[in-house]
């Protein structure tokens, strides 16, 4: 297993060179001008050559920069040049990346006024955080009571109606469920006005005793978490109906019932148990989601979240804050599959990788 | 071997003295366990029932007239209006129509079994079509109306026209009739909103345009999306699962290694990018979605085909293929990948729901302009008053999510029986 676990690891090296590389290329190599967009829209018409000099500048800053190789004309860069910049332009960032520094941001600033992409996330982390935490714990600790429900009442009306309500519930667009709740549940809109329509905090949340602010934090957030909840909720208890219902049949629960043991013992200490890997695994690959899966709940609900923060950059071409974003996402979703992985063997001595 | 061959036999008999009948093939068998299923084939039907409405457009609404009299003249204009891609989508159903027919021309007798008879008239089919598209685009320019007929509708002596005879992009039209409430809503509740004629009888949005029309079109975007994305992610995953399952080795260990380079990639990410730097009149936005969609989403299935394959490989039918001396790729094509198809298909059908839902994600962030249910969607969100924009376009997405939802779910219930009691 130890051998098997260190083989992954160091698989993982090449195919993060592969995802990074591939990014970086696609961003880099994409016709377009991201740092003269910038610049007209920040400065308005410039004088064409103090733009050239501004432009070469902040290129060369952020490590954007085309160089000749074959010393022509500094103006005229072939399409072979182009690919050997990319390349040239992404070992540059490795090895900035290696010594901790994540170059530096286009148009993005902390509050502090920080370039850094590391501290970008940073700033954002907690709402994501904050929101996804919440949404996870709830969707397991509803999925779990309501799989198991279905499944042992399994063809009756309660199976059957749970079964086209998660249905229907995965079926609802995230963005139709939050403008709905927007709109009839919070301030500002045509319903009950019982929620605030923006921000994770109330007006000076530093100024909060810890109980206000868990409290007011909670209030916040139960829109969006509500729609961040639904559609995994519904995913994951059919998820573990079926994986329930399937261990209902094994043999091993017909051996514990022929024992003689109480039902209610079978399927909470047997069956149940067993089921609930493949639940867990699941929330474990939902794990990366953290970073861009809510993005769409953070701009209906005006959060500055990280989803926010890497969809803008990609807008933008913002190469530092998406190369980060990817990175940050491609270690998240490689070490997931790998704990996924290492969760089945570790609790199914059937499986073995060798 | 899986040919006709077998079906020729004198019928064998089980132990318990029942004719055994001819051997079903697995996709058969599957689709049998489906027909048992009524939300299924209901799900099944809507979705039919959307493709054609979606082909067939222009006739249920629209503003050019299917027949036209003028001058003691009859003349039939949609033919001349309908564009050349609404041509080769009409060809296309009608040869997913004839497909049965077609199957049983490549090989009398033998649609009961094997592969071959349906790859070949797959094939010929995707030939035909070929052809027909060809000719259409090298030869044809279709007319444009521009409210040539509505205006002139009372010079006609006889006018069919389709059943909402209203413009599909109102930009000269009829201004006064925007942001109306659904015409039957005034029969229902007279003080509520003027009562309304029939014409427009899901309402209209803010610049005139027909709700019902806007809804019709709308469809073709999400199947659209649905069906190419899907279907190039399918191609690719289903070939590379079957050689990486077959083969193994450093081949299995580098294409692994792609697919995990592919899934760790975040794909809203990818497509924002794609969608800002491809120029739009290179290709329309809504195909770079589609294209990135399907180079990107094929992991899944590619890991599902490489599981079904390691396990088909040691099938005794397979041993017996390899020792007649079928060769590598045709062992692939005709035999290993078929009987794989099933588990897929569950896929499949999720994976057409998820992009119809990616599209109104990126017509949530302003990405795409195509006329969509997602882009209504966003529209009506400005102005919620107008709940009918939002409201029809929120259910026109919700109903088709779930049809696709509930066929995977029949699938998936017909193609595993240890869950069916």
């Amino acid at each position: 297993m130890r051998t098997y676990i260190l083989k992954r690891l160091l698989l993982m090296v090449p195919t993060l060179v592969g995802i990074t590389l591939l990014t970086y290329a696609i961003v880099r190599l994409a016709p377009g001008d991201p740092v003269g967009a910038m610049i007209r829209m920040q400065a308005g018409n410039v004088n064409p050559r103090v733009f050239e000099k501004e432009a070469d500048r902040i290129r060369e800053r952020l490590g954007l920069k085309d160089y000749n190789f074959w010393g022509e004309d500094p103006e005229r860069i072939d399409a072979v040049e182009k690919v050997l910049n990319a390349f040239y332009g992404y070992g540059r960032w490795v090895s900035h990346m290696a010594r901790g520094d994540f170059g530096e941001s286009m148009q993005k600033r902390t509050r502090e006024g920080s370039k850094d992409p590391f501290d970008l996330y940073l700033e954002r982390a907690n709402v994501s955080v904050i929101l996804n935490l919440i949404a996870e714990a709830l969707i397991f600790l509803i999925a779990i009571p309501v799989g198991l429900m279905g499944a042992r009442y399994h063809g009756r009306l309660f199976d059957r109606g749970s079964t086209v309500v998660l249905l229907g519930l995965w079926s609802v667009p995230q963005v139709l469920a939050g403008t709905l709740l927007l709109s009839l549940l919070a301030r500002g809109g045509i319903g009950l006005e019982w929620f605030p329509y923006a921000n994770l905090h109330g007006a000076d949340p530093d100024a909060m005793g810890w109980g206000t602010w868990f409290v007011d934090t909670l209030w916040h957030a139960t829109l969006p978490v509500a729609c961040l909840v639904y559609g995994g909720l519904a995913y994951l208890a059919k998820l573990g109906r079926a994986s329930l219902l399937e261990n209902l049949r094994a043999d091993y629960v017909r051996t514990a019932r022929s024992k003689g043991l109480p039902e209610s013992r079978v399927v909470y200490h047997h069956a149940l148990r067993n089921s609930l890997l493949p639940m867990i695994t699941t929330m474990v690959m939902m794990l990366p989601m953290l970073l861009g899966g809510s993005v769409v709940v953070e701009r209906i609900f005006s959060l500055p979240g990280m989803g926010d923060l890497i969809v803008g950059a990609a807008m933008q071409r913002d190469l530092a804050v998406i190369m980060f974003g990817t990175l940050v996402y491609g270690t998240l979703t490689l070490v997931s599959l790998l704990l996924a992985d290492i969760l089945y063997a570790w609790a199914d001595p059937r499986i073995r990788y060798d | 071997m899986t040919d006709g061959r077998t079906t020729r036999q004198t019928p064998q008999v089980t132990p318990g003295g029942e004719p055994l009948g001819p051997p079903r093939s697995y996709g058969s068998i599957v689709w049998g366990q489906l027909k048992k299923r009524p939300s299924a084939m209901a799900s099944l039907g809507f979705i039919v029932l959307l493709a054609l409405s979606a082909v067939l457009a222009p006739f249920i609404g629209g503003e050019v007239p299917i027949r036209w009299v003028e001058d003691g003249e009859a003349s039939w204009p949609i033919f001349r209006h309908l564009t050349n891609g609404e041509y080769v989508a009409m060809a296309a159903l009608l040869l997913g129509a004839l497909l049965p027919i077609t199957i049983r021309l490549v090989r009398p007798g033998a649609e009961r079994i094997g592969a071959g008879p349906v790859l070949r008239a797959l094939a010929i089919s995707a030939a035909v079509l070929a052809l027909v598209a060809g000719l259409l685009f090298g030869l044809r320019e279709p007319e444009r109306s521009y409210g040539f007929y509505l205006e002139r509708a009372d010079e006609a002596e006889s006018a069919w026209f389709p059943l909402i005879a209203y413009p599909e992009n109102p930009g000269y039209a009829q201004l006064e009739d925007k942001e109306q409430p659904p015409s039957w809503l005034g029969w229902l509740f007279p003080d509520a909103c003027p009562p309304g004629s029939w014409d427009h009888p899901l309402g209209t949005g803010r610049i005139g345009d027909d709700i019902f029309i806007r809804i019709l079109y709308g469809a073709r975007t999400a199947l659209t999306i649905g069906f190419v994305a899907v279907g190039i992610s399918l191609a690719i995953g289903v070939l590379l699962g079957a050689v990486s399952g077959n083969f193994g080795g450093w081949v299995d260990l580098v294409l692994m290694r792609v697919a995990e380079v592919v899934m760790s990639i975040p794909r809203l990410i990818l497509i924002i990018i794609m969608v800002t730097v491809i120029p739009q009149r290179w290709i329309p936005p809504i195909w770079t979605v589609v294209v990135v969609l399907g180079l990107t989403g094929w992991t899944g299935t590619y890991r599902l085909m490489r599981a079904e394959l390691l396990r088909i490989r040691g099938e005794d039918y397979m041993t017996a293929a390899r020792a007649l001396g079928v060769r590598t790729g045709r062992l692939l094509v005709r035999h290993a990948i078929p009987n794989g198809l099933a588990p897929i298909l569950v896929g499949a059908t999720f994976g057409i729901a998820g992009a119809v839902f990616l599209e109104v994600t990126l017509a949530f962030l302003g990405l795409v302009q195509t006329p969509s249910w997602g882009m209504m969607l966003n529209d009506g969100r400005q102005h919620l008053e107008y709940w009918w924009v939002w409201g029809t376009s929120g259910v026109a997405i919700f109903l088709t999510v779930f049809a696709y939802n509930l066929l995977g779910e029949g699938i998936r219930d017909a193609v595993d029986p240890r869950l069916r009691i």
